[in-house]
């Protein structure tokens, strides 16, 4: 019998399904909106007919994510730092540290082989520690985030802005583009700044390899490749990065309710 | 007048002059120009009056914005830039005025436009800018005698207001007022961030919160932040709000019942440009005039 | 048994591959000449009617000619001890024929590398320091055959323990209180114990000559080094940061050497007080520093704004332990008898500091007389009260020194930074307010 992860998150609500051999069925996304609850069910529903299974079919569902109240109603929820152990595990059975980068939130798990929670550390509500410095920065640099982190591998790494905070980074990538330096570079710069508040994160836990990353901003090579070359560790990064607080809830569930992972 | 714009988040930009301060042969005609984070002010003085006064927003170019916002200053006035005797210029975008013949900071400017505005009995300025805070303690003739300024973070300055104008659909200027038609004022929110003002908001509004209500909590917090900054500077009366927050009513109120004390009232700034929100401008304008006298002696 | 493993075990160092340590090396090394370059080649700019002499200072700024002696001296079967705070005497080093060096490191990215063993809300000198050590950064250190670390602040308290992951460390304890009988034959007596290390290490035994021969050496130092001070309370002469780095050098320079070109850049200046030779326009607002230490270079950020800005500043005294402090008191001795000099040599290193550390029912009033008698003699107009993140005793000492200074009616500006080089732009605009504060108070 199948069960059911949903990650609750600022922007997103995300859902997984597993069978009970651990697999996965089925994934999918769509945006919280004003009305979470409701993008909840939506995308709950997808996921289902992705599946082509029922809501009766489903065994356990477990959720997750800054928006937990408001999610449809589950079975179990689980923390969004469990949920990053459990599915850095599952998707890289030697991960001892988990990086989540997300639109608002990040978070440095470090964890057993079995995916118990060691040691943690979040960013304090500053938006400069975040995906969402990222969009700002994109924006007054005036290129689209997608096209964002192609751009800066371009770059030699010739700048440097501040991240103290978003705002004044905005003014320092206005003022780099008024010194007519190019745009990679300024890009950059933008993923430099990120990668090293990330990494002065990972530092106060305590690397532990192997080490994943996680979360929305996984996805832009950018902020990969940036933190590839200030990390001084081999990083694996999944297919779909941004399912790992989903997937996690989901392996919760599957735990929970009786089924065992091959 | 008014520039017409749908955009919620938009402040209104204009450009006033005053015929009856037109300049003559022998008159000293002096300028102030402010570039600041969000909006970029002009204020063309004709011995020390204000003649003509424009604001708008700041482009990508401060010196860019220097110029437009000048140019504007001195349509319909008359003047060429070139019959100007003095220009200072202040602000973050000080150094790239390309017409100033001298820069000050803002935090001196706005301690002399104040001093202007309300006159010498003004000793404590709250500046709220786009992107800073800053509390000012002055003399009787507008000179600093100790300031503070927020550091590291932009948290609780007017460019949250602007983005909560665009989520919540409530023209800029309007948002004071919206935010005291609460029953009950509200726990502040927790966290004032400029960038996550929109999802904070956006999480109080799923939660059931009204429009007001996130409004009345924001605000508070940007009011606590003030408060915190003006009691280290030491908070002296008579209290003079200046900068683009200056007409926020909002938050203009919780500052005063926060302090438990008055604010000195606005200006009627329409007819004769006193616009606390220029006060950067206008001080600059009055140091160009005492630097030119003093060149010519 | 046991309890001898457990002091060799590693308490603090974190695991770290070589090569790691070698690419942070190389490429932060690069970073930081470029920095020293680029910050003397302001200096230099920023005062162009120098005399000659200073090129010898801006040539001592970069690290690697001393670095080169202390190699060769060790090769030469030399010691060298290194020295966290200003409170280690310097002559008992020197009588030991030992050479002293100070180790609290002044550089950005290091502070950055401190983090994997203390938190980001350690101050940075101890983040640097740490930092460096870890990936063998300061030539000071590395050159290091022992370290003396005084147990003044918590961080430098446990920044002892740390380097003694690496280093034999010996750490000294001034008394918090001054002024009581045991104070002064405590501090004596541990200063007794330092001596002894010195020699073991040195195997060389200090004397009553050896002593009264350094207390002497370091005498001309300090004799240099007031007229210097003095000199910085007339119209000026030289610029405040340029002042500055001098007194640093000496913290790492052999210091005969630099007493003999220190005295030198001293004629020179005399001479151009008499000819109305100044470095910087007579009405420029005259500021003093105090608080956190400023430690060259990436702490140079500081002077740098304050003596570029517009309007200009100029940095007439300071009251750091990384500038004033370090030799402007003499080792006064009565008699030169053994029991003598230490006894003086003890009340030297502990009497007229002005540390935070200490503290008095009438809350460290010796800092607050040096200040006040600062303000009045070098006829100072403003005090940047200057504090990194993490320094709680000078951050908490604050509101003390700004009421006393209240009543002299000079405006103290509290400036809180870090390290880092990022927040330049919003230091920048404070400098400068302050500055156009001081000018118009001036113009009244």
């Amino acid at each position: 019998m199948p069960f059911a992860g949903i990650d609750m998150g600022i922007q997103n609500v995300k859902v997984v399904i597993l069978d009970d051999d651990g697999k996965i069925l089925a994934r999918s996304i769509s945006p919280s909106g004003f009305e979470p609850a409701k993008a909840a069910e939506q995308t709950f529903r997808e996921a289902l007919s992705n599946a082509g299974i029922r809501r009766d079919d489903i065994k356990h569902v477990t959720a997750t994510g800054a928006g937990l109240d408001m999610a449809l109603e589950a079975d179990s929820t689980i923390s969004m730092v469990a949920a990053d152990a459990k599915a850095g595990v599952y998707l890289l059975p030697s991960a001892r540290t988990v990086i989540d980068v997300g639109a608002e939130e990040s978070r440095i798990v470090v964890c057993d082989e079995r995916g118990n929670v060691l040691d943690f550390t979040l960013n304090e509500r500053c938006a400069a520690g975040s995906g969402a410095f990222l969009e700002a920065m994109a924006r007054a640099l005036e290129v689209r985030i997608e096209e964002m982190g192609e751009l800066s591998l371009k770059a030699k790494g010739t700048a440097s802005i501040s991240a103290t905070c978003v705002i004044f980074g905005e003014t320092d990538v206005v003022s780099l583009i008024h010194r007519q330096e190019p745009k990679h570079e300024i890009a950059r710069a933008i993923y430099d700044a990120l990668a090293e508040r990330i990494i002065s994160m990972v530092h106060r836990v305590g690397l532990k390899p192997s080490v994943i990353l996680v979360g929305g901003v996984a996805k832009d090579i950018g902020f990969t490749a940036a933190l590839r070359r200030k990390l001084e560790a081999e990083i694996f990064v999944p297919n779909y990065p941004e399912y790992a607080g989903a997937l996690g809830a989901a392996l919760h569930a599957l735990a929970k309710a009786g089924g065992n992972i091959q | 007048m008014i520039e017409g714009s749908q955009q919620y988040w938009r402040w209104r930009e204009y450009h006033l002059v005053f015929p009856e301060k037109r300049p003559k042969q022998s008159s000293i005609i002096t300028a102030g120009v402010d570039i600041g984070s969000v909006s970029s002010k002009a204020v063309i003085m004709v011995n020390g009056e204000i003649y003509s006064i424009s604001i708008m927003r700041t482009g990508s170019s401060s010196p860019d914005s220097a110029k437009k916002v000048m140019e504007w200053a001195l349509k319909d006035t008359e003047l060429k830039l070139s019959d100007i005797h003095y220009i200072v210029g202040t602000g973050y975008g000080r150094v790239n005025v390309p017409m100033a013949h001298n820069t000050l900071t803002e935090i001196a400017c706005h301690a002399k436009g104040a001093n202007y505005i309300w006159g010498p009995t003004v000793r404590t300025i709250l500046d709220v800018g786009g992107q800073d805070i800053k509390a000012i303690k002055c003399d009787e003739k507008g000179k600093v005698l100790s300031f503070l300024m927020n550091d590291k973070c932009a948290a609780g300055t007017g460019r949250g207001m602007e983005v909560l104008a665009d989520l919540l659909k409530i023209p800029i200027e309007e948002m004071g007022a919206v935010s005291l038609n609460v029953d009950e004022e509200p726990e502040p929110v927790s966290c004032t961030c400029v960038a996550f003002a929109r999802t904070e908001a956006m999480w109080l509004l799923r939660r059931g919160w009204t429009k007001e209500k996130v409004l009345a909590a924001y605000m508070r917090a940007m009011a606590i932040r003030m408060c915190n900054l003006l009691q280290r500077v030491g908070c002296e009366s008579e209290l003079a709000v200046t900068g683009g927050q200056s007409k926020n009513v909002g938050i203009i109120s919780r500052v005063e019942s926060l302090l438990g004390m008055k604010t000195l009232p606005m200006p009627e700034w329409e007819k004769d440009g006193r616009d606390p929100m220029a006060a950067g401008a206008i001080g600059a304008a009055l140091f160009a005039k005492a630097l030119h006298e003093k060149a010519k002696k | 048994m046991d309890f001898k493993r457990s002091i060799k075990e590693k308490k603090y160092v974190v695991e770290i591959s070589q090569r790691e340590v070698e690419e942070l090396r190389n490429s932060i090394r690069a970073a930081y000449d470029k920095v020293i370059a680029d910050y003397v080649e302001r200096m230099k700019r920023g005062w162009a009617g120098r005399p000659k002499v200073m090129d010898y200072f801006y040539e001592m700024a970069d690290f690697s000619r001393r670095e080169k002696e202390l190699i060769e001296a060790k090769s030469e079967g030399k010691k060298i001890i290194g020295y966290t705070c200003v409170f280690a005497p310097v002559e008992l080093i020197l009588a030991a024929d030992a050479i002293p060096v100070r180790v609290s490191c002044g550089l950005y990215e290091p502070a950055k590398i401190g983090n994997r063993i203390v938190p980001v809300e350690v101050c940075p000198v101890i983040r640097s320091t740490v930092g460096a050590k870890i990936i063998g950064l300061s030539p000071f250190l590395e050159q290091s055959d022992a370290l003396i670390t005084a147990l003044t602040c918590d961080g430098m308290t446990k920044l002892s323990e740390i380097m003694s992951d690496y280093k034999p460390v010996w750490t000294i304890c001034p008394p918090r209180l001054k002024d009581t009988e045991q104070s002064l034959s405590f501090w004596r007596s541990e200063l007794l114990t330092l001596k002894a290390n010195i020699e073991k290490l040195t195997g060389t035994k200090i004397t009553g000559k050896s002593l009264r021969r350094a207390i002497e050496r370091v005498h001309r130092a300090n004799r240099v080094f007031r007229k210097l001070q003095n000199l910085r309370k007339e119209k000026p002469v030289i610029m405040g940061r340029d002042a500055m780095l001098v007194t640093q050098i000496a913290m790492w320079d052999d210091l005969e050497r630099w007493t003999e070109k220190a005295e030198l850049l001293c004629i020179e200046l005399e001479e151009r007080l008499k000819e109305n030779n100044l470095a910087c326009p007579p009405d420029t607002p005259r500021v003093m520093l105090t608080g956190s230490p400023i430690i060259w270079p990436d702490n140079w950020k500081l002077p740098n704004l304050i003596e570029e800005a517009k309007p200009q500043g100029i940095i007439v005294a300071d009251e750091l332990c990384s500038g004033d402090r370090f030799l402007y008191d003499p080792v006064g001795v009565d008699e030169w008898t053994f029991e003598d000099m230490f006894t003086a040599l003890a009340e030297r290193y502990l009497m007229p500091s002005t540390c935070p550390c200490f503290t008095s029912e009438a809350g460290n009033e010796d800092r607050v007389n040096w200040l006040i008698n600062r303000v009045k003699e070098w006829r100072v107009e403003g005090v940047i009260y200057y504090i990194y993140r993490g320094c709680m005793l000078y951050a908490m000492e604050y509101m003390r020194i700004k009421h006393a200074l209240d009543h002299l009616n000079v405006p103290t500006y509290y400036l809180d930074t870090d390290y880092t080089r990022e927040d330049v732009g919003q230091i920048k605009t404070r400098v400068e307010a302050f500055l156009e504060m001081l000018k118009a108070r001036i113009e009244i």
